[in-house]
């Protein structure tokens, strides 16, 4: 089942700006926005999911070998929901807080198209040292993603970066920012800013990751999906 | 291709998932027996670390946890605030209503005879940020120290002129006027109650416990 | 009559003033990818909100028997078997587990029934049943019902639950119907290229979410209203 593909320097290239996750791939939108107003939840956030993605990858291709086909997406999503429920754990253990800044969408991982599709794409498909570089070019990616939005919501909303006030205190504060139409727009045009850039258009993630669901539930037998 | 699916029976197909699912729960309860400890720490650090900002001279160590109930017929939360010396000096009660935004949590200190608020903390808000999110300043909060609980509070947007005036922060009245109605409702449900526990507890300190956790 | 004060708020506010989509950002995957046409639009929002009821009330069902600290039902298993009857069960770490399974299941058998009893239905439905699984929103409404189901004293009950993943569902469908009428006509007009698709539907999606923050502090002003009408 190993399939001659993209080497482990390749995959971990592809995962950070290529194929972005959020930028390129357009995955896990809901806590890009949801986060993403500061940059200290936005980090953790992005710490938590790659956590999650690097874990659950490096499982899935342990056991490839394993899988059955119409099994294999009930494998994936117990694979992921028990890493979030570790990581969500390891949050209000340690950084009791920030766990609950972020509230609902730790475990909101779990439904993030991007950690399944790799796991389909990628860790299902690949030995272990593809899939976990695969993981970290990923992680990689989302949080660059995370960031820079965070970047530019909490330096226009509050003057202030990982609450350091970096703008000089006459800044009027963008409330608007911190608020949710202040959270569409940022994506928005960053993403259109990212297009214009690279000149392609973003292919939507989404639609793959259900091309794949779609083709698991009516030809059991085919491992390979979209 | 359905024979490979009716080979060796439903065991024989779902060996993998039933094997991953003890790993996974064998994981889980590992992870949650060393921290749950630390979780729950960390929820009661974070009404108690306060207490003492909200009652003078308070041991947070020393504080009991008691569930009363409130005229309302319900349920309710106090602490009973000691002092180092084993004194009781006053009650810490958890309030919680709609603000304008979303739901408002509080915690409101009080002395023991419940005549005077000590001081007031806010522990989970949603309100606009800038405007009615100022209600976690110190600034806010301080001006309920030493309010008089016999009437209830009134928020008013010139200086206050009366005991049980509030002035409202400026640009977030309904944010300032839901706090006071907060408070007003909570005091109007406990008063009676936590006052009763202090005439009732004598030199011996009796504990009415079922702390609700 | 407090108890209908109550749901009332709870759905208002899940529908329009904490707006599942433009308020809590979930479920932003469908809004965007499914928002080109009103009637999948709606048909969309119709089957998501089935869903999330059905399994909201199966996974309160799950939380309040099992997966609480506190639950009835293992202290009655580890009563039967010896168990010291002080120790206090709590199960909830298993919770995240048996939400998404319990989802995943709730999609298949709708699908089933759907396939079953109505096929045209099915059809129009097409790859939109399996997308539902990934959608925050359905885990999201189970994830605020275990929110208020934390403390002993004040557990959510049945019908708020499934008032809130109603609620949810309709601002879903109301969301997601309202920015495909908009980017419907957006489709004749001449949209820069780097904003044609996600970029300019997010913006016009942080439009939608600054009008429907219009509704804030509505929910203070129907709770008065309703108090004092049922007074």
């Amino acid at each position: 089942m190993d399939k001659e593909g993209p080497t482990a320097l390749e995959r971990f290239i592809n995962g950070v700006l290529p194929e972005n996750p959020i930028y390129r791939q357009l995955l896990g939108m809901c806590p890009t926005l949801a986060v993403t107003n500061a940059m200290k939840p936005a980090v953790t956030m992005a710490a938590a999911t790659a956590f999650v993605l690097i874990c659950s990858n490096i499982m899935v291709s342990l056991i490839r070998r394993l899988l059955k086909p119409h099994l294999r997406i009930l494998v994936f999503t117990l694979t992921i929901a028990t890493f979030v429920t570790i990581a969500d754990r390891f949050l209000a253990a340690y950084v009791y807080d920030m766990s609950k800044q972020l509230g609902p969408y730790v475990p909101l991982i779990i439904v993030n198209c991007l950690i399944i599709s790799r796991a389909e794409i990628c860790a299902s498909k690949q030995g272990l040292a593809v899939a976990t570089a695969d993981g970290i070019g990923m992680s990689l990616g989302f949080g660059l993603g995370l960031a820079s939005i965070a970047t530019v919501r909490e330096l226009l909303g509050s003057g202030t970066w990982f609450g350091i006030h970096v703008l000089p205190a006459g800044w009027p504060n963008w409330g608007i920012m911190a608020l949710p139409p202040g959270a569409f727009v940022t994506l928005g045009l960053l993403l259109a800013v990212v297009e214009w850039g690279t000149r392609r258009r973003a292919a939507t993630g989404i639609w793959r990751t259900v091309r794949m669901l779609w083709s698991w539930r009516h030809s059991p037998a085919s491992s390979s999906s979209s | 291709m359905k024979e490979e699916r009716n080979k060796g029976g439903y065991i024989g197909q779902a060996w993998l998932v039933i094997l991953l699912a003890l790993l996974y729960g064998g994981g889980l309860a590992g992870v949650q027996t060393a921290l749950s400890g630390r979780i729950q720490q960390n929820k009661k650090a974070e009404t108690y670390e306060v207490i003492p900002d909200l009652v003078a001279g308070a041991d947070a160590s020393r504080t009991e946890e008691l569930a009363i109930r409130g005229e309302n017929g319900k349920d309710s939360r106090a602490y009973k605030v000691f002092s180092s010396d084993g004194s009781h000096i006053g009650w810490v009660l958890p309030a919680g209503g709609s603000g304008f935004a979303d739901r408002i949590d509080l915690l409101i200190g009080l002395d023991p005879e419940v005549s005077t608020i000590t001081g007031l903390y806010v522990l989970d808000q949603k309100e606009t940020p800038g405007l009615g999110d100022n209600i976690t300043t110190a600034g806010f909060r301080d001006r309920f120290r030493n309010a008089p609980t016999s009437q209830p509070l009134a928020v008013v947007k010139a200086d206050p002129s009366r005991d049980n005036e509030i002035r409202a922060l400026s640009g977030a009245t309904i944010s300032s006027e839901s706090v006071a109605a907060i408070v007003n409702n909570a005091l109007a449900n406990c008063r009676g109650p936590l006052q009763g526990l202090t005439a009732q507890a004598g030199p011996e300190r009796q504990r009415l416990v079922e702390p609700a956790r | 009559m407090e108890t209908l004060t109550g749901l009332i708020l709870i759905f208002i506010s899940a529908a329009l003033i904490n707006n599942f989509v433009l308020h809590y950002f979930v479920g932003i995957c469908p809004f965007l990818g499914v928002s080109r046409r009103v009637d999948t639009a709606f048909g969309m929002g119709c089957a998501v909100t089935f869903v999330i009821s059905i399994s909201t009330m199966l996974n309160w069902m799950f939380t309040s028997f099992i997966l609480r600290p506190g639950a009835p039902l293992p202290a009655w298993v580890w009563r039967t078997a010896g168990g010291n009857p002080q120790t206090q069960l709590d199960l909830s770490v298993l919770s995240y587990i048996i939400y998404i399974f319990v989802i995943a299941s709730s999609v298949q058998f709708v699908e089933m029934y759907v396939r079953k009893f109505s096929p045209p239905l099915y059809k129009s439905f097409g790859v939109f049943l399996p997308l539902i699984t990934t959608n925050c929103a359905i885990l999201f409404a189970s994830l605020e019902v275990l929110k208020h189901m934390q403390d002993p004293a004040n557990l959510w009950s049945l019908p708020q639950a499934l008032t809130l993943a109603l609620g949810g569902g309709i601002g879903f469908t109301l969301a997601i119907s309202l920015m495909a009428g908009i980017r419907e006509e957006l489709d004749l007009c001449d949209v820069p290229r780097p904003l044609r698709g996600a970029g300019i539907a997010l913006i016009v999606a942080g439009i939608m979410a600054m009008a429907f923050m219009g509704f804030t502090g509505v929910e203070k002003g129907v709770e008065t209203a309703l108090t004092s009408l049922l007074r």
